[in-house]
């Protein structure tokens, strides 16, 4: 198996990073990958809430995540994420992270809990994260002022994937 | 103090100098006998970028930076400061008084209202950042005060710009329309009329025609006409009198590279890299910046003119050209000259100061030329020739500052159109820019918007944190496939007009010196007064109207507010917006649209006007001061494409006036 693993194995945290941002953004891995940021935000992640916190997030989104796939559902991710006072306002900033390449910092009532590192404050995180924003893709355009669609093509019917 | 002589010197590079030189290089080399002039272009900025890679990185910077406002790829230093929108706050007034100045940014503002507009000081000018429109002046446009008994009279009529306005369209900018797409009121049924050709060699029989073919119209341009052309559009005047409006989407000819009309033209695409930026690639940032170069910038003007007109001595062999320099970084501190007030003199030099940035302080030099060219910008040319005591027996230097206040109206449309794609804006409805209505209150231009709200609600960002929500209760309100199929249904379908008021020239809106408010130089800050008058305000509940009828013909006329997204019309006004304004009980934001006009208007008279028609000083006799700011009324045109014919045409003056200079 490429990367030493084997489908036993337990994912690695930058797997249940994916897999928890593709079920975040509504991208799948396929397409995150293609954005090239999977590493950046991963790190960007753990620069932001710290190693520790990151891992106890990636534990308890691996959990949760299992056990919707075993149910087909999304329940065990609303309730031991998106409404958890710990990783919620996380969940939240790490969204707008696929969205938008930009950080938007933590709540004050997150820090007071957990405090906060120095990095977390509203910023692009390169180029290339403003670049590949999940957002034009949903909108059916293209980043503003990169990977221009071509003459004329403003002038054709606007086009979003059906299967959605 | 280092002193130079050159046959000319032009304070400034952006378009209107670059206009400038190249119009007298080419002019004189004509004359006979020719003349090749020696040019010094002095630029307070940086020299922004002349290859397609250094260019890259200003892209870059834009995509990097948090608050993507028009000069946010443009770095400006302490020592030539610029303008940013980001700046802009009320001042806080007593009355008529001001009580405390919005002096934040570059500007100094004492209000009432904030001058809501900026611009860029780095070589290349504001046409980095603008988005291209290319409207010439209407006929009643040069004529108010005849017409209207508005404003004032032009010393130039629209025929008589003509021949200058096909140039600048042609040889400067390289503009695409096509002329049969120019529905303007008086020529409605007949654009080829109002664009019938000055100049018969190039266009035998006059059809004139524009050197590119029409940027396409954008498919929300398409779905607009579809639902809205040949509505009416009725609104009442003062006395009751119905004016009554048909609608017709018209495509805006804009200075953006296209099809060319005859193989002769020859498409000017990027600097140092002229295969790129041949055609429109559809980047949606013409502001603030087109990554191809497909936009006409200045950059490319000044770019063929230090290629080939280098600034040294013809090798052996060589014919003899004209030479031109450009020089960034160097910020004219003082204009010197032998003027007395009331009487005229001459210019005698200009005081320049070279700043570095790496730690050493300034340096200061002398200037001097048989030709002196002020192309500065309009605020920027009035603030030197104030602080230099220069050209203004008049009393109108400073004076009739101009902008086109502008109304936003926004909504949510019932299909999806696309949104987000394409230039800035690619059609307009051209109707209510001429009319009898205009002697009681101002014309207005029509330009529709294909990029969403991102000017009125900063999407997409402000929409997404509408959805994904945070904030207080820290949760995620949508995430996953209903997040993307949300931002699907939403975003595509924004839409939004920008209502350009025309302003009338006012003596009290005004740019001012004060020793108090000065740069990291010395140099003086613009301290500016700025209100709407009577004249502007009423056209502000007609263009609210006459949106509202639109909106109601599209079937968006419900009232709706983030963050519901619904179809329906989103147009809002806060009153405590820093462009806030009150008219008849009821509160608009307005705001500025980067179109600086007025402040040393042309005229016959030298009592009321700093300088004639050909831009030439009344009371400098070698002086010539050029752009927007030479502009007595302002239309509903975006100004820089009559600027450039006025460049033109000052150009075409000085080269005759070289007489035996140059070599």
């Amino acid at each position: 198996m490429p990367n030493g693993t084997s489908p036993t194995s337990p994912p690695t945290p930058q797997q249940i990073f994916t897999d928890l941002s593709a079920a975040l953004t509504g991208f799948d891995r396929a397409e995150l990958a293609g954005t090239g940021l999977v590493d950046t935000y991963y790190d960007t992640l753990l620069r932001i809430i710290g190693e520790r916190e990151a891992g106890q997030l990636l534990r308890a989104a691996a959990e949760a995540l299992e056990t919707d796939r075993r149910h087909h559902g999304n329940e065990a991710l609303e309730a031991e994420l998106i409404d958890s006072p710990r990783f919620g306002p996380v969940v939240v900033s790490l969204i707008k992270l696929w969205y938008l390449g930009s950080w938007y910092p933590l709540s004050g009532r997150y820090r007071d809990v957990s405090g906060s590192t120095a990095d977390d404050v509203e910023h692009v995180v390169s180029a290339q994260g403003y670049r590949e924003g999940l957002v034009w893709a949903a909108a059916g355009a293209h980043p503003m002022g990169a990977k221009p669609p071509g003459f004329g093509s403003w002038a054709e019917p606007p086009y979003l994937p059906p299967t959605l | 103090m280092s002193n130079e002589h050159f046959d000319l010197v032009i304070v400034g590079g952006g378009i209107a100098a670059a206009t400038v030189a190249k119009t007298v290089v080419e002019k004189a080399a004509a004359e006979y006998p020719a003349r090749h002039p020696r040019i010094l272009i002095l630029e307070a900025g940086r020299a922004t970028a002349m290859s397609a890679d250094k260019y890259d990185t200003y892209v870059e910077a834009y995509q990097e930076a948090l608050i993507k406002v028009p000069n946010s790829p443009y770095p400006a230093s302490s020592s030539a400061p610029q303008p940013d929108v980001l700046d802009i706050r009320r001042p806080v007034m007593e009355g008529r008084q001001t009580k405390t100045p919005a002096d934040q940014g570059y500007f100094v503002q004492m209000g009432p209202l904030p001058f809501g507009s900026d611009y860029a000081r780095s070589l290349g000018g504001t046409t980095l950042h603008w988005l291209g429109t290319c409207l010439r002046m209407l006929p009643h446009d040069f004529r108010m005060y005849s017409t209207y008994r508005r404003g004032v009279d032009w010393p130039l009529t629209y025929e008589e710009l003509k021949p200058y306005y096909e140039r600048a369209e042609w040889d400067i900018i390289g503009v695409a329309a096509n002329v049969d797409d120019q529905y303007y009121p008086g020529f409605v049924d007949h654009p080829a009329e109002f664009f019938k050709a000055a100049d018969t060699v190039r266009f035998p029989g006059g059809g004139y025609s524009f050197p590119m073919e029409r940027i396409p119209s954008s498919y929300l341009d398409q779905y607009l006409a579809k639902l809205a052309d040949g509505m009416t559009i009725s609104l009442t005047g003062r006395d009751g009198t119905v004016h009554d409006f048909t609608v017709r989407i018209s495509n805006t000819p804009s200075a953006r590279n296209s099809t060319p009309t005859t193989p002769t033209y020859e498409v000017v695409g990027a600097v140092g890299n002229a295969d790129r930026g041949q055609r429109c690639e559809g980047n949606s940032s013409c502001i603030p910046i087109c990554p191809a170069q497909a936009k006409y910038s200045a950059l490319k003007t000044l770019y063929e003119l230090i290629v080939r007109y280098p600034d040294r001595e013809p090798v052996q062999g060589e014919q003899v050209r004209a030479r031109v320099a450009v020089r960034s970084q160097s910020v004219v501190m003082e204009v010197l000259h032998t003027q007395k007030p009331g009487e005229t003199g001459t210019v005698t030099g200009l005081r320049y100061k070279t700043y570095y940035d790496d730690g050493n302080p300034p340096t200061e030099h002398r200037v001097t030329a048989g030709t002196y060219v002020l192309a500065a910008n309009a605020i920027e040319n009035a603030t030197l020739l104030l602080a230099s005591g220069a050209a203004n027996n008049s009393d109108q230097v400073g004076r009739n500052l101009m902008d086109h206040p502008l109304l936003l109206t926004w909504g949510l449309l019932q299909e999806n159109v696309g949104a987000f794609r394409g230039p800035g804006s690619t059609s307009g409805i051209p109707v209510f820019r001429d009319g009898p209505f205009r002697k009681e209150r101002t014309a207005f231009r029509v330009e529709i918007g294909n990029w969403g709200w991102n000017f009125p609600e900063n999407a997409p960002y402000d929409t997404v944190h509408d959805l994904v929500g945070g904030g207080r209760d820290g949760r995620a309100r949508l995430y996953g496939k209903d997040l993307r199929r949300r931002l699907g249904e939403i975003l595509p379908r924004q839409f939004r007009i920008a209502w350009e008021l025309e302003q009338d020239p006012q003596s009290t809106n005004r740019v001012t010196v004060d020793d108090r408010y000065r740069d990291a130089l010395g140099k003086h800050r613009p301290v500016l007064h700025y209100d709407l008058s009577e004249y502007v305000r009423a056209s502000l509940p007609w263009a609210a109207e006459a949106s509202k009828q639109l909106f109601r013909r599209l079937g968006i006329d419900e009232t709706q507010r983030r963050p519901v997204y619904e179809p329906g019309d989103y147009t809002h006004y806060d009153p405590h917006d820093a462009s806030a304004v009150e008219y008849d009980g009821m509160t608009y934001w307005v705001r500025g649209a980067g179109h600086v006009v007025g402040t040393h208007r042309m005229g016959d008279d030298p009592r009321s006007s700093v300088v004639d028609s050909h831009q030439h000083s009344h009371d400098l006799d070698n002086l010539y001061i050029v752009g927007c700011g030479s502009m007595p009324t302002l239309g509903t045109s975006n100004p820089t494409l009559t600027m450039t014919a006025l460049a033109i045409r000052t150009g075409d003056r000085i080269a005759q006036d070289l007489k035996g200079a140059g070599r």
